[in-house]
């Protein structure tokens, strides 16, 4: 469809970026153990469902500050 | 300043190890590209979800359009992670006690707050630089050739803001022991500027003008003298607040 | 030179006085056991040494220098390590070692050298790669020493550096208190006895605000020492017959089945007490004679 290419500037980058912030968060998910709250299936479900938002939550609230 | 380049240092490390690098960067980058993004959509979008019959008279979305949506979102969505990310500056300083180490010693207790103060300049510029930066390439590549005035004065408004914002961030996170009561003198801060604005007279002096009037520039309708006004304002506010922040420091029990 | 020298210390929170006129003195090169039951004031010494906390009055002075709130001059030769020890958990130890040296103004080369050292000393050299928020809390006591001693402190002081540690973990850190001794003095605050048995030469007491026993060690134990006798018997009748027939200028003090009797000669007291159960037809479960431990005098002292 001819929006879609009109678009993918847009799209491309901003899949990198979702995807990054993504895999970021999934990885120190799972690598770690212990949050400030909620237990480590919630938070995998955070992190992958809520685009954008779900990574940053965790960063910012919910990762615990021990390894 | 006894301290500062090392903890300097150890400020960009702890923003870099806690993520914070990471998502001050991704929500920046994104922003600068949603703004020329929501211009263009937002008129389909209008099309696609009006009832059948309704003639809906929406121009060709312009470079103009992709602009008023950067100073409407960066103040809205940008300033207030930006205020949410750097929050905590103190509190877990506070928490922990890790600072009682570092200042026995010798660590000046003037360098952990101008330490902590320029990583969040530097990061806020760096990020505020993108953003722009990324939303003006945007803007330049599909709407080539339109040319507005003042994109530059403009956009350096935002930054000022911003860096009034982090300034009142920093004591408020000095004085407050949790990040919590931090946000509330910030959201207090600019609540009262919008009572202020209220108020005919202020409105010459009032910093909100950085984050509000930046479209009239561009369309000419303002003239950038009418804005040094709240320019100096904001700087002088800015000084005072960190100038603050650093008294109250001194006299706090670790 | 006195490493450590405080008159008149002053400190109240409210209505609370916690340094009651407080005075005393550490000399220079010995290891000096700070003691005193939970609340006596003990961290709020160490803090006001270290200018963290302004004092209602008196005077602190470290190798002559005098101790003002707020400032730092006085703490360049002074190593602190705090009863919870608090790191940058995203930290390695060599980087936060190497944060230390840099704020102390020591040179990249010299914080490089004395990491390894300390690391090594403290034990730590295997978990060199690991942050700092992995740390079990013996490790991060133990690199809490090694900060404390990274830029060659005269002063040592540690607050309740063993509370927290498991037996092998509490040798360890005393091993190395003791390994620096000599060209560091060290200060410590516990109220675990046996490590001031096990390291001091110099012992004080805080209670009340106020040191109430200080001196060296062995002679505070030479000073106090009145052998006891004690005597177990399985009915506390038998106690109460025992008593008395006792001499009175005999101090006895009668614990459930246990008789505690203090005496300055002791061969003399047996023989009459031995006389006395004979005599009365006592028989004892048990006759010991126990010597002083610093649990008593202290026990003594705060009552």
């Amino acid at each position: 469809m001819n929006l879609q290419t009109e678009y993918l500037p847009f799209l491309i980058p901003v899949i990198i970026i979702e995807l990054a912030l993504m895999i970021t968060a999934l990885i120190h998910v799972v690598r770690h153990d212990h949050y400030k709250f909620g237990n480590k299936p919630i938070w995998i479900i955070v992190v992958v469902l809520i685009q954008i938002i779900g990574p940053i939550v965790y960063f910012v609230f919910g990762r615990s500050d021990e390894e | 300043m006894t301290g500062y380049g090392a903890f300097v240092k150890k400020e960009f490390m702890e923003f870099y190890r806690s993520h914070k690098l990471l998502i001050i960067l991704a929500v920046f980058l994104l922003l600068g590209m949603m703004n020329p993004l929501t211009a263009k959509i937002t008129p389909q979008l209008v099309e696609n979800f009006m009832p059948e019959g309704m003639i809906v008279n929406l121009g060709e979305p312009t470079a103009f359009d992709s602009w008023m949506q950067f100073y409407k979102n960066v103040p809205q969505l940008g300033l207030v992670v930006l205020v949410i990310l750097f929050s905590g500056m103190m509190s877990q300083e506070y928490s922990k006690g890790t600072l009682i180490n570092m200042l026995t010693k010798g660590l000046a207790r003037r360098s952990v707050i101008l330490s902590k103060l320029t990583v969040a300049l530097v990061m806020w510029t760096a990020a505020y630089v993108i953003c722009t930066g990324i939303s003006w390439a945007y803007t330049a590549y599909f709407w080539k050739g339109e040319i507005l005035h003042d994109l530059f004065s403009a956009a350096v408004l935002v930054w000022i803001y911003g860096i009034l914002l982090l300034a009142v961030g920093l004591f408020g996170s000095v004085l407050c022991k949790n990040a919590y009561g931090n946000l509330l003198i910030t959201g207090g801060f600019v609540g009262v500027q919008f009572l202020l604005n209220i108020i005919p007279d202020a409105i010459k002096y009032n910093p909100l003008a950085l984050v509000s009037r930046n479209m009239e520039l561009i369309e000419g309708s303002l003239k950038f003298e009418e804005l040094l006004f709240p320019i100096a304002v904001s700087a002088g506010l800015a000084i005072a607040f960190v100038i603050a922040a650093c008294a109250v420091f001194n006299r706090k029990t670790l | 030179m006195n490493a450590l020298e405080i008159r008149n210390l002053q400190k109240s929170f409210g209505s609370h006085v916690v340094l009651d006129n407080l005075t005393m003195t550490v000399r220079e090169g010995e290891v000096f056991g700070f003691i005193g039951q939970n609340g006596a004031g003990k961290t709020t010494t160490m803090k006001a040494i270290l200018g963290l906390l302004q004092a209602d009055g008196g005077e602190i002075e470290i190798f002559g220098k005098r101790v003002h709130y707020g400032q730092t001059a006085t703490n360049k030769m002074i190593g602190y390590l705090p009863d919870v020890p608090a790191f940058y958990s995203y930290m390695r130890p060599g980087e936060y070692l190497k944060l230390c040296g840099e704020i102390c103004g020591m040179s990249q080369g010299e914080t490089k050298v004395k990491s390894q050292e300390l690391l090594e000393m403290v034990g730590l050299t295997e978990s060199v790669k690991k942050k700092i928020g992995g740390f079990s809390r013996g490790m991060k006591q133990r690199l809490g020493l090694a900060q404390a001693l990274l830029a060659e402190p005269r002063l040592l002081i540690c607050d309740e550096p063993t509370s927290a540690l498991d037996p092998a973990g509490r040798k360890e850190i005393l091993d190395i208190m003791r390994q620096v001794k000599g060209r560091t003095t060290v200060v410590f605050s516990t109220h675990v006895l046996s490590d001031v048995e096990r390291i001091c030469d110099t012992v004080a007491v805080l209670h009340k605000g106020k040191i109430a026993l200080s001196g060296p060690l062995s002679e505070i134990k030479a000073k106090h020492r009145a052998d006891t006798l004690q005597i177990e018997f399985t009915d506390p009748a038998e106690i109460l017959q025992l008593q008395s027939k006792l001499g009175s200028s005999l101090k006895a003090e009668a614990d459930g089945c246990i008789l505690n009797i203090k005496t300055a000669n002791l061969k003399q007291t047996e023989a009459e007490v031995l006389a006395i159960l004979s005599a009365q037809n006592l028989m004892p479960v048990r006759l010991e004679i126990t010597e002083p431990t610093l649990e008593n005098l202290f026990m003594e002292v705060i009552k």
